[in-house]
């Protein structure tokens, strides 16, 4: 039995009688509903892996050594290994996002009441684009996303299990399920942040939301100070509300990092960001907060200790992380204050309200007896001093990035700062290189003297891409002649942070729509030109050819998907309501989307980016995150590239590798840079909307590889694709490569090409 | 018996498993590996352009050397092809790293000369992680190849690895190296 809801369940949930869309074949998916579209994705795009431990050791028979085709105790072997700990990954990351859904959800129903309604403002009539599709659900109020959420987590039981020993052994029915969960992580995040934006009331339905300060400079460190760490801005804005209901709220300084810091400024535009979670170390040396709030999600976890070190009080916020800590929920909020002012006890509490309240009322109490700042190059440089210059470079050898490290301290121990700067800029402040160090030399606190001091703008996050601009630019997107989406997400474990905002910039001048979320959207912010400007000051906020907008925080990732989806929904028109392989093989044959996860590092990421794969999305991951162990590629010369005519009903051998593979890793920026658009081109594109993302592909590849594209031929289909400003120098390779005119289609699909219940006509429009 | 590599330079690397590489101490000897291939491929990676050794060779001429001493297809990843042309040399292939790794494992590819698979991959200059990960994918699924690392902070998951060396050392062995395929 896989199944665990009855089909009538699901009519009940999602309610038939209301008739805004017919409903599709798959009303609340479960593993094996779509595994044959899965499966049909994994045809052409074949994982691959690079296994970053040979062995098992889950369960008592192990450790097995899996190498040179040896299979484990259970019969494993090591590619279905790898798929399983990809499994894993994403149950963990699925479990993370969907858990910060439920407390957020049910926080605001106990708030608000379960039929406080949905309302997205005059632009997005279209709220949950992915609720829609996948469950066949249309969420009218906050109780209607709890049910998202009990959806979710049904599915998440019998992915987890399917990691237990003696479940899965296939390595591509892992994939199946890997899949599986990225879907419903998309879905639950879009719960996430329709219940945040409509609870916290949030900015929506519009684009041009306030630009906010970020950078660690921003932070007005004579007032008392909160920083708030997490994703689950629940705490942070009750602590907003006590600013505000106590008149405080230009008297204490509240800033956060990672994505609570973005949710937080949705919430009030006087909150700065500090940086996105790779300054997290950095930050808290700096002893700038006086009182810490942490919630949940890619917290340091040794939080306590870091606090004590600096003289901060910590309040822990989430019962994800309590740190072994009092819980101090039911005691007296007087009495919680003052053992935290004069004891320096720390506590975990986990009712927002009361965290906020406690948090503004420690800040002030303790800021006025603290000292905090960064330290400058004279006190640096005598630190530096205390580096033995030991020959076995232990700093490096611990630093993931492989900085030379004990280089910039020696410079520094000169008087030298420049190298040590250029190091800061790769350098993510986890501290491993201090624990190695013979002599525990304070790096990260070094660091300090060379950080840029600067306050930088960040536009705040919007929320969901307005229904009226996917009608506008719906059909260029198809067409091709708005090149394509790039979104940039994820985390900050980059090989060098001032990637993003130059890649981002590139392609808004190119006029591609360039999105941006989570920690990639605070990097991106982070650079200023010439004239001092961000980007996000530079290029319109709207969703349109040329425009830079961030959608906020990691949750906030769905609304690009959301806008995948409304593409195929509001401008083809086609049936949304549980019709998933419909809108999947749209998005994958039509729309070109193509996300860069440059410095992905956590579990989530590598959820989100295997989600955004079954909704079709190319995406492309920073050379850390070969870590994750899978990727999905093809082979453009040697695979099989026939899909079905939906007009015609003939399959037709297209020749044509697109999108080339679905999740890639990528060694540099410059490759990087050349990858975008070719990832952005797809089969529907008509030769202008070709000629244009051939013409971004040529003349980055000749900018960065100094030569046309090796592999151009693969994408050119007739001449008149090629683009007129190349097309004398394009015209004798195509000669010399043999290259011939490609099978020509009306309406390119997968539906047809695999066992489905979709019939071929559904993909008409 | 040669020594099993199982920590390198980089922490990040260390082995987790049974099937290490051969550290090939002497240059000589690993000059006599790649003279013995029947299809050997060099693949250079970006870091080799930026490497720059004492004497203002980048390990990207290195490397372009011993591939031209025994006749070595080369295979440019990330946009070291353009330092490749800025040199006056044709890569023989482009690919990203992860591409021709895709392509190596499996036993039918015929190879950038269109002769058949290679049967020795000799790598430089690639971001010791990623290096790693795809020297891991080639242990565990191609075992109709071997690997090869010219990196100075050693590959446990190659077949043959280069020890870990100093860069003036590192210098040395390339140098030695290329005096050994002359002969």
């Amino acid at each position: 039995m896989v199944v665990t809801l009855e089909r009538d369940d699901v009519s009940e949930l999602i309610r038939p009688e209301d008739m805004w869309e017919p409903i599709g074949p798959t009303p609340m998916p479960e593993i094996p509903d779509l595994r044959n579209w899965s499966m049909r994705l994994l045809k052409t795009y074949k994982p691959f892996y690079a296994p970053f431990c040979d062995l098992c050791c889950l369960c008592t028979y192990g450790k097995c050594d899996l190498t040179a085709g040896r299979k484990g105790a259970c019969g494993l072997d090591i590619a279905s290994q790898q798929a399983r700990m990809v499994l894993i990954a994403c149950c963990t990351g699925l479990a993370a996002h969907g858990a910060h859904a439920r407390h957020m959800i049910d926080y605001l129903i106990e708030r608000l009441g379960e039929n406080y309604k949905i309302d997205l403002g005059m632009q997005v009539d279209v709220e949950a684009p992915i609720t829609r599709t996948v469950m066949g659900l249309k969420p009218e109020t906050l109780g209607g996303l709890r049910r998202v959420v009990e959806y979710v987590e049904g599915g998440l039981i019998h992915l987890v299990s399917s990691t237990h020993t003696g479940q899965e052994g296939s390595s591509l029915d892992f994939e199946v399920k890997n899949l599986h969960a990225g879907m419903l992580d998309l879905l639950v995040m879009e719960a996430a942040d329709i219940a945040q934006i409509v609870g916290f009331g949030y900015p929506t339905s519009i684009a041009d939301t306030p630009l906010v300060d970020i950078g660690w400079g921003s932070v007005d460190k004579t007032k008392p100070v909160v920083l708030c760490i997490g994703h689950n801005a629940a705490s942070a804005n009750a602590l907003i509300d006590y600013l505000r209901a106590n008149d405080l709220e230009d008297e204490v300084e509240v800033c956060g990092i990672c994505c609570t810091a973005h949710d937080v400024t949705r919430y009030s535009d006087k909150a700065k960001v500090v940086g996105p979670l790779s300054r997290q170390l950095f930050f808290l040396r700096c002893g700038i907060a006086d009182v810490i709030l942490t919630d949940e999600q890619c917290v340091m976890t040794n939080i306590p200790e870091e606090a004590r070190k600096t003289g901060a009080a910590l309040i822990a916020g989430s019962d994800k992380i309590c740190y072994g800590l009092e819980d101090a929920t039911e005691k007296e909020t007087d009495e919680v204050v003052q053992e935290m002012v004069d004891d320096g006890k720390q506590f975990v509490i986990f009712d927002p309200e009361k965290a906020g309240e406690v948090a503004a009322r420690v800040a002030v109490e303790i800021a006025p007896r603290r000292k905090k700042g960064f330290i400058d190059e004279a006190e640096a440089q005598e630190l530096a001093k205390g580096c033995e210059k030991c020959k076995a470079f232990m700093c490096s050898q611990a630093c993931p990035n492989l900085l030379p490290i004990q280089q910039g301290m020696q410079q520094a121990a000169e008087g030298s700062f420049d190298r040590l700067r250029s190091l800061f800029d790769q350098c993510f402040t986890c501290g491993k290189c201090e624990q190695e160090c013979p002599r525990h030399l304070p790096v990260v606190k070094i660091m300090q003297s060379v950080a840029t001091k600067e306050t930088f703008k960040l536009r705040s996050g919007r929320g969901p891409v307005h229904d009226v601009e996917i009608r506008k630019v719906g059909s260029p997107i198809v067409l091709g002649t708005i090149p394509g989406i790039v979104a940039f997400v994820g985390c900050s474990n980059y090989p060098a942070a001032g990637d993003i905002a130059e890649m981002a910039e590139e392609f808004a001048k190119r006029k591609y729509i360039v999105c941006l979320s989570g920690c990639a959207a605070m990097t991106a912010a982070m650079q200023k030109d010439e004239e001092g400007k961000t980007i996000y000051e530079k290029y319109p906020p709207d969703f349109d050819a040329g425009c830079i907008l961030n959608v906020g925080s990691c949750v906030a990732n769905a609304h690009i998907a959301g806008a995948a989806i409304k593409v195929a929904n509001i401008f083809a028109t086609l049936p949304s309501r549980a019709n998933y392989e419909v809108i999947a093989d749209y998005i994958l044959n039509r729309v070109g989307a193509c996300g860069v996860a440059w410095g992905a590092y956590s579990q989530k990421a590598a959820t989100i980016g295997t989600g955004f794969n079954r909704w079709g999305v190319p995406v492309i991951l920073g050379p850390h995150s070969s870590k994750y162990r899978r990727l999905y590629l093809s082979r453009k010369e040697e695979d099989d590239w026939t899909v079905m005519d939906g007009r015609t009903g003939q399959l037709v051998g297209t020749q044509e590798p697109t999108p080339e593979h679905l999740a890639y890793v990528i060694e540099t920026k410059e490759r990087a840079m050349v990858t975008i658009p070719k990832l952005c081109m797809r089969r529907n594109d008509t030769p202008p909307g070709r000629q244009i993302k051939l013409s971004h592909y040529i003349s980055l590849y000749k900018r960065y590889m100094g030569s046309l594209p090796d592999d151009l031929h693969h994408f050119v289909r007739s001449t008149r694709d090629i683009p007129l400003v190349y097309k004398k120098e394009v015209l004798p390779y195509l000669k010399e490569m043999g290259w011939k005119e490609k099978p020509a289609l009306s309406l390119p699909t997968l539906i047809g090409t695999y066992p489905s219940k979709v019939r071929l006509d559904a993909v008409i429009h | 018996m040669a020594e099993v590599m199982k920590l390198p330079f980089w922490r990040v690397n260390v082995l987790t498993g049974l099937k290490g590489a051969r550290v090939i101490e002497d240059p000589r000897e690993c000059a006599g590996l790649i003279r013995r291939a029947k299809r050997p491929l060099f693949v250079a990676g970006p870091r080799a352009i930026d490497h720059y050794f004492d004497n203002g060779k980048t390990s990207l001429e290195y490397v372009l050397e011993i591939a031209r001493l025994v006749n070595m297809p080369t295979c440019a990843t990330a946009h070291v092809k353009k330092r490749m042309l800025e040199l006056g040399i044709k890569p023989d292939s482009v690919y990203d790293i992860i591409e021709i790794i895709n392509h190596l494992k499996d036993p039918d590819w015929q190879g950038v000369r269109k002769e058949g698979n290679h049967d020795l991959i000799v790598f430089s200059g690639i971001r010791c992680e990623l290096a790693e990960l795809g020297l891991s994918t080639l242990k565990h699924f191609a075992p109709h190849l071997k690997t090869m690392a010219l990196c100075r902070y050693s590959h446990p998951n190659a077949d043959y690895a280069q020890p870990i060396l100093s860069d003036e050392k590192w210098k040395g062995y390339f140098e030695e190296l290329v005096t050994n395929l002359q002969q």
